[in-house]
């Protein structure tokens, strides 16, 4: 189970920082630091840098992204940022902008 | 829409959170919550931030107002610094409340869903509640609405009835009547001394019409009496007699003038 959700309909401004996984549906603005996996859901509306052991893209995100595993972008998802991961996939349909440095 | 968020319980949040849906607290937020639906607070939840929902169940600690359309439920365990208010506020025993806690409020949402539950009275001052009170809080409901009626509809017709009629009846005709009778001995009293005085002006001129004088003076006080209120009234306004007799203006520098 998800420790944090972040449902649809809501929005945070600011910063979520913790050691637990990571759930959003809704919208962020601000920053994102975890020791744990982020989800972003399809109806997500990210604008945050996001720091994490791993990430899962479905929705929309801007911001660079710090991974100490892996990150991947699913079909559908849209990521527009600078990543840095030791895994990294993009899905057939997603869309990503951006530098990618696997060299963790 | 009505989905519930969650903030975990090794989650900190600076930052406003704001939105539709429920929301579930069990970790740290610093900053503004405000959702259309309810707001759990577990026991671990901290919230330094104002606080606004539908329904607010408070468990953890809360450094904020906190403002429930619907409801504000605080359980045991909970510590609320700042105000609450809401159309029903329910404090349980082992809860802990400082600040102004007010229960009017917005019933509309309330009353849409339920009209019952908006209607029952709400829980009594935050001060009573500090937790210690053994009570549970059906019975603080309940004692709480009667006292509000009655008194408020005692004291309005008492203090408007009384104090109006009594007021303007008694002292209109006594300061009328007292004042009349009391000055015109103490005035009667100061012209008696006023007759002697002119006396001894009298006799300087002519020595011997001393004796025809004095038989004069008893008579004035004697019409002093007579002729009490309307010449007196004129004199005390001049000022009193001259001692010294009169000298006219410049007399004295022209006998100066007269000497140099």
């Amino acid at each position: 189970m998800a420790g944090t959700v972040i449902g649809e309909g809501l929005t945070i401004e600011g910063d979520i920082s913790g050691d637990e996984e990571i759930v959003i549906h809704g919208n962020l603005r601000g920053r994102l630091t975890t020791t744990d996996a982020v989800t972003v859901g399809g109806t997500a509306v990210v604008g945050a840098d996001i720091t994490g052991a791993s990430l899962s893209v479905a929705g929309q995100v801007t911001g660079d992204v710090t991974a100490s595993e892996r990150v991947d972008i699913q079909a559908g998802g849209k990521l527009v940022g600078d990543i840095k991961a030791a895994r990294f996939t993009i899905a057939d349909g997603a869309s990503f902008k951006g530098n990618v440095d696997m060299e963790v | 829409m009505t989905e519930t968020s969650v903030i975990g319980a090794g989650t900190i949040v600076s930052g406003h959170v704001r939105g539709q849906g429920s929301l579930e607290i069990l970790g740290r937020v610093e900053g503004d919550v405000s959702v259309t639906g309810n707001v759990v607070i577990g026991p671990a939840g901290r919230v330094r931030g104002n606080v606004s929902g539908a329904q607010l169940s408070i468990s953890g600690h809360v450094q904020g107002d906190l403002r429930g359309t619907e409801a504000v439920l605080l359980e045991p365990g909970a510590r609320v610094a700042g105000d609450i208010s809401g159309p029903r506020v329910g404090i349980a025993p082992g809860a802990l409340a400082r600040g102004h806690v007010q229960t009017d409020g917005e019933p509309a949402a309330a009353a849409a869903r339920a009209p019952a539950p908006a209607a029952r009275p709400v829980a009594p001052p935050a001060r009573v509640v500090p937790a210690p009170s053994p009570v549970s809080p059906t019975p603080i409901r309940a004692a709480a609405p009667p006292p509000l009626p009655k008194v408020e509809a005692r004291p309005l017709p008492k203090v408007e009835a009384r104090p109006l009629p009594k007021v303007e009846a008694r002292p209109l005709p006594k300061v009328e009547a007292k004042p009349l009778p009391a000055p015109p001995p103490a005035r009667v009293e100061a012209r008696a001394p006023l007759p002697p005085l002119p006396s001894p002006r009298l006799p300087p001129p002519n020595p011997e019409a001393r004796k025809p004088e004095a038989p004069r003076v008893p008579p004035a006080p004697s019409q002093a009496e007579f002729t009490p209120v309307r010449p007196i009234k004129p004199e005390p306004r001049r000022p009193p007699p001259p001692v010294v007799p009169v000298i006219s203006k410049g007399t004295k520098a022209k006998k100066k003038k007269s000497h140099d």
